[in-house]
C-alpha cells in the first residue's frame, strides 16, 4: 500500500517537473524575443535619432502632459497564478476624460475651408442656376477640432513629420509591452510551480520517511 | 482606475525610458507623478530604490520594468519584493544585455535544485 502511494507521489512529483520545466523553456524563449525586440526598437530609434538630430529624441521631448495608451489587466486565476493582459486604452475614454480639464480652444472649431454668409438676393440668383445643372456637390462634414487628440500619440512628441524609423522603434515597443505582459503571467506561474514542486517533494520525502520505517519494523519482526 | 486596469511602470536609461513611453504606458498622475524614472549618470542609487519602493507602493501599477544594470544596483529590494502584483521584469540595457543568471525570478528557480532545499 504505501509502496503504491510512494509510486503515485513519484509519479506526480514528475509531472509537476516536467510542467515546470516547460515553463522555463517558454520563458526563456519569450524572453529571447523580447530581447530582440527592444534591441531592434533601439536601433530603429538611433536611426531616428541620426535623421533627426541627437536632443531631437531624448527625455527632453516629452510632453507635460502624459496618459497611458496601454493598461494591464491583472487577474488571479484559481491555482494562484496571476495572469496579466496587456490592452491598448481606447480614445474615446480618455477624451471623455479629459472633457474638464481641457483648456479652451480659441479660433475656428471647424477644421477646413469655409463657405462665406450671403445675402438673400444672391441666395435666390444661385438657386435657379443650380435647379439648371444638376450635379451638386458632395457635402462634406465638418471635422471639428475637438474630435481630434493630438497629444495623445507619443510620436507627436516628437515632431509632425516624424521619420519612418521612429515609427518602427514606437511598433517594436508596442510588441514588447505586450510581450512583457506574457512574461510577467508566466514569471508568477514559474514561481507558483516551483512552491508547488517542492510542497510535493517535501511531502514525498516524508512519505518515504514513513515507509522505509515501515520495512524496517517488518525486518525486526 | 479601478476599470481601467493598471499601469505599467519603468525604471530605465533614457532610451529605453523613451522607447516604452513611445510606446504608450507613460502616465503623469494628478499629483504629476510619473510611473517611469530616467536614471542618468548622476542618478543616485537611493533615489532609484526609493522611486522602485514608491512604484511597490502605489496599487495603481501592475508590472515594473527596470533595465537589469539598475537592478543590480538595488538587488536587496528586488529580491525582498514577494508578491505577484506588481510584477518586477528585468530587462537589457543598451550597455549590458540581459543575464539570465543574475535574473532573481530565475535564481530563486534555480535554487530549488540545491541542497539545502531537500533537507
Amino acid at each position: 500500500m504505501g509502496v503504491t502511494e510512494l509510486e503515485e507521489s513519484s509519479l506526480l512529483l514528475d509531472e509537476k517537473l516536467l510542467r515546470f520545466m516547460d515553463q522555463l523553456e517558454l520563458l526563456e524563449e519569450k524572453r529571447a524575443t523580447l530581447n530582440t525586440l527592444i534591441e531592434q526598437g533601439w536601433f530603429s530609434m538611433s536611426k531616428a535619432r541620426y535623421s533627426m538630430g541627437n536632443k531631437q529624441v531624448s527625455a527632453l521631448q516629452y510632453a507635460s502632459e502624459i496618459e497611458p495608451l496601454i493598461c494591464v489587466h491583472a487577474r488571479s486565476l484559481d491555482t494562484g497564478k496571476m495572469d496579466f493582459c496587456a490592452e491598448r486604452v481606447s480614445q474615446k475614454c480618455s477624451i471623455s476624460g479629459k472633457d474638464d480639464r481641457s483648456i479652451e480652444d480659441i479660433g475656428p472649431q471647424e477644421e477646413g475651408v469655409r463657405k462665406r454668409i450671403k445675402s438673400k438676393k444672391d441666395v435666390t440668383k444661385k438657386e435657379t442656376s443650380e435647379d439648371a445643372s444638376s450635379e451638386k456637390a458632395p457635402e462634406v462634414p465638418p471635422v471639428r477640432k475637438s474630435d481630434q487628440n493630438p497629444q495623445q500619440d507619443p510620436l507627436k512628441w516628437f515632431g509632425i513629420l516624424v521619420p519612418q524609423s521612429l515609427k518602427q522603434a514606437q511598433s517594436s515597443f508596442k510588441q514588447v509591452i505586450d510581450l512583457s505582459a506574457e512574461i510577467a503571467t508566466l514569471q508568477t506561474a514559474v514561481l507558483i510551480a516551483r512552491q508547488d514542486l517542492m510542497h510535493s517533494m517535501k511531502e514525498k520525502y516524508t512519505l518515504q520517511e514513513k515507509t522505509s520505517g515501515a520495512q524496517l519494523d517488518k525486518v525486526a519482526d | 482606475m479601478a476599470g481601467r486596469g493598471k499601469l505599467i511602470a519603468v525604471i530605465g536609461d533614457e532610451d529605453t525610458c523613451t522607447g516604452f513611453l513611445l510606446g504608450g504606458i507613460g502616465e503623469l498622475n494628478k499629483n504629476r507623478k510619473p510611473n517611469f524614472l530616467v536614471v542618468e549618470k548622476d542618478t543616485s542609487v537611493t533615489e532609484i530604490e526609493e522611486t522602485f519602493k514608491s512604484f511597490l507602493a502605489r496599487n495603481d501599477i501592475g508590472i515594473i520594468l527596470i533595465n537589469q544594470f539598475i537592478a543590480e544596483m538595488i538587488r536587496h529590494a528586488i529580491d525582498a519584493h514577494m508578491q505577484s502584483i506588481p510584477a518586477v521584469l528585468e530587462i537589457p540595457s543598451k550597455e549590458h544585455p540581459y543575464d539570465a543568471s543574475k535574473d532573481s525570478i530565475l535564481r530563486r528557480a534555480k535554487g530549488m535544485f540545491s541542497a539545502e532545499d531537500f533537507r
